[in-house]
């Protein structure tokens, strides 16, 4: 079985500042997309380190990792309180590891529509907001209009302000009295065509097969063609589900809690690598 | 025109059985159905149980039907590769009249021949199911109730028929039947299909559809039922519990095959069709606290059904399975609700048996009842939160899939936490590599 010091599971901004950290030691880092950078690949907006959209700053954050063996396309299968992982790669099929320290840099997962108590029909044309932020962003995929996105924080402000850019109607619906999200999030708005909805929600969506409109618990029913959930992320962790806190590991970034700024989930994943490696 | 011995109409769990056992005569047989899939509709949403047979009248076809496919169910999911929990059920009570109830299916269960059925103490039922709310006072224990999936079933049926000869003709909706000499001609809307004999298993509209060409005195109501799925990973009770209140029938909690636990109302009127109800959701909610207080409900998803509601003339609600045959060559199930998914395979033998005798086709030596399950992985995992691999679904793609949606329902991608939020495009892009009819 190989053995490696450190296994960091994911490649996304925390992982990678994890691996950059942890000098000397014998580091796999498991990603399990082809490419390393996690959610900052399906950001195109501007703001990351000065003035870089999220795919270029993965760019410049991946240099650097020449003594860090990166093994992509690898999903983490399992971990197990023996210290053993089991792999699944693309290519080479599942291989089982030991390791000595674990980092856990899974990242957030979107709260999807399902867990939301929203009544009604279920059509297509329902998303998270992260979803289509990756369709709009690789795919080059354009959402049906109207569209209706629920929950102002930092993923509802930015997928709205990318809607209203490529000329879609979308109206952004929020439960509390104010906007959420970060003041230069919020400023990405400025000066584009986002109708608000304040506190109010979805309460029923319509549509047997497409979606056809959403009414609102205010008593409104808008029309769309699409409907963007964007309430929230919870930390993945089910991989360490059934671990019970064991010394050799530590979650960094979003697994461990929502960063609302990248830099403070790079500083997050530095300290986990020089955690890893000060034992 | 192509012409077929046999047509099933509607690919529900009923038809897919109906086809399938077409096959064990020698004759030719098409299914046909409007949508993208089968077990698009009532199967789709649908509570998953495969009932003992103590909640049916004895000496009624339901009672029957339902006991004896309950004790062949394992041999029918091992023949067809399906997975099936023979978990058990508790039907509990908190009150008298829920006890008489209890009772009386107690009394009904042993006339029906259920061995095994316990009427026990609330104490006994809690030292089963650790999670029962103090007041249950008494359950009806049936160890020989179970779950399947049942549009896996249904697919799996269905697979297992085109395997051995049956054709499968999807997106393709009936307009009219019309009676021609020796037979019938279905107007749909591709092509038009001429058969000797017809079997109806159109669910919701199988009464439209006789009447498309013969009268029909059964009229389908639908009635709704709201659907709560959690999460697997929640600590959850390893038996089917049926919520017996005074006030009538309550809620049903599902430990399903796929690990999620499954909760649903007892029917409601329906809005429209297959749309949630909030103040349903709502109250499932509350019933599942008061039945299984220490629950965690972490949803992951809610979803409504319909179930066909046989009424006869004078507008009485029919309480068994309604087969007709307004003509020898035609054969109609109306409004088959529970226990319709545990006799699906007992109605679908039982129409294709008068189809058969009535085209006097002879046994069909070839046939073979075996099917595989979807059985091969590679290290490429799409879907992350149930650990499916591409290779899987690039399977279920060759075996007919061609939506996202019939993927899921194969290999069960999506299912999970992110319902499909992470692998869908994935999925998408795999169907379109796949998919264009070079495999």
């Amino acid at each position: 079985m190989e053995h490696y010091d450190i296994l960091i599971v994911g490649g996304g901004a925390a992982g990678i500042s994890a691996a950059k950290s942890a000098k000397g030691k014998k580091v796999l880092l498991a990603e399990r997309e082809e490419k390393l950078g996690g959610i900052l690949l399906q950001c195109a907006h501007r703001g990351f380190g000065g003035d870089l959209s999220g795919m270029e700053y993965a760019a410049t954050l991946t240099a650097g990792l020449d003594n860090v063996k990166v093994s992509l396309n690898t999903t983490v299968l399992s971990i197990n309180c023996d210290k053993t992982a089991l792999l699944s790669q693309k290519d080479s099929g599942r291989r089982k590891i030991s390791f000595s320290r674990l980092i856990l840099a899974t990242g957030a997962m979107e709260i999807a529509a399902g867990a939301l108590p929203i009544a009604g029909d279920r059509p297509k044309g329902v998303y998270t907001a992260g979803m289509m932020q990756k369709l709009v962003n690789c795919q080059g995929f354009a959402p049906d209009g109207p569209v209706v996105i629920l929950g102002s924080g930092d993923i509802g402000l930015i997928m709205a302000a990318a809607i209203a850019k490529m000329d879609i109607p979308v109206t952004l619906v929020e439960k509390e009295a104010a906007l959420g999200g970060m003041a230069r999030n919020r400023r990405r708005l400025d000066g584009l065509s986002v109708d608000m909805v304040l506190n109010s929600t979805v309460a029923e969506i319509f549509g047997e097969r497409e979606l056809e409109a959403v009414l609102l618990s205010s008593g409104e029913k808008l029309p769309c063609k699409t409907l963007l959930v964007a309430v929230g992320l919870e930390c993945d962790r089910k991989l360490i589900r059934k671990l019970e806190n064991p010394e050799w590991l530590r979650l960094c970034g979003n697994c461990e809690r929502v960063h609302p700024m990248i830099e403070s989930v790079i500083n997050d994943g530095t300290q986990a690598g020089e955690w890893a490696c000060g034992i | 025109m192509k012409s077929y011995d046999a047509a099933v109409i509607g690919g529900g769990v009923l038809g897919c059985f109906a086809l399938r056992s077409l096959c064990r005569y020698r004759l030719s047989a098409v299914l046909i159905e409007a949508q993208a899939d089968v077990c698009m509709g009532v199967t789709r949403a649908n509570s998953a149980i495969v009932y003992a047979g103590y909640d049916n009248k004895p000496g009624s076809l339901k009672a029957r039907m339902c006991v004896r496919a309950n004790r062949h169910f394992h041999e029918l999911c091992s023949e067809l590769d399906v997975p099936f929990s023979r978990c058990g059920s508790l039907m509990t009570s908190c009150g008298e009249k829920g006890n008489a109830v209890l009772e009386k299916k107690y009394r009904d269960g042993i006339a029906n021949g259920l061995e095994g059925l316990e009427l026990i103490s609330g104490d006994k039922a809690r030292k089963m199911e650790p999670m029962l709310s103090r007041d249950v006072q008494s359950a009806l224990y049936a160890p020989m109730t179970g779950t399947v999936n049942p549009w896996r079933l249904g697919i799996a049926a269905c697979e297992n028929a085109v395997q051995n000869g049956a054709e499968l003709r999807l997106n393709t909706k009936l307009l009219a039947i019309k009676e021609t000499d020796g037979g019938y001609i279905l107007h749909t809307d591709r092509e038009d299909i001429f058969c000797k004999a017809v079997i109806n298993c159109a669910g919701l509209s199988a009464h439209v559809v006789q009447r498309m060409v013969y009268p029909c005195a059964v009229s389908i109501e639908k009635d709704a039922a709201d659907f709560l799925v959690m999460d697997r990973d929640i600590e959850k009770p390893s038996r089917i519990i049926f919520q017996e209140k005074e006030d009538g029938k309550g809620i049903t909690a599902v430990p399903c095959t796929e690990g999620n636990l499954l909760v649903d109302s007892a029917p409601r009127a329906m809005t429209r069709p297959y749309a949630t109800s909030a103040e349903g959701i709502e109250s499932i909610k509350k019933q599942l606290t008061a039945l299984l207080p220490e629950l965690e409900q972490d949803i992951i998803r809610t979803f409504a059904a319909l179930r066909p509601n046989p009424h006869s003339e004078d507008g009485r609600s029919i309480n068994d399975f309604c087969i007709e045959t307004p003509a020898p060559g035609f054969v109609s199930l109306i409004g088959i609700k529970t226990p319709g998914l545990t006799c699906a395979e007992e109605l679908g033998r039982y129409v294709a048996g008068i189809c058969a005798e009535y085209l006097q086709a002879p046994p069909n030596p070839a046939f073979d009842g075996h099917r595989q399950a979807i059985d091969c992985a590679d290290g490429d995992i799409v879907c992350l939160c149930e650990g499916i691999s591409r290779a899987e679904i690039v399977e279920s793609i060759r075996r007919g899939a061609r939506t996202v949606e019939a993927v899921k329902r194969r290999v069960g991608t999506g299912m999970g936490r992110c319902q499909g939020s992470r692998c869908e495009i994935k999925i998408a892009q795999i169907l379109e590599t796949y998919s264009n009819g070079t495999l």
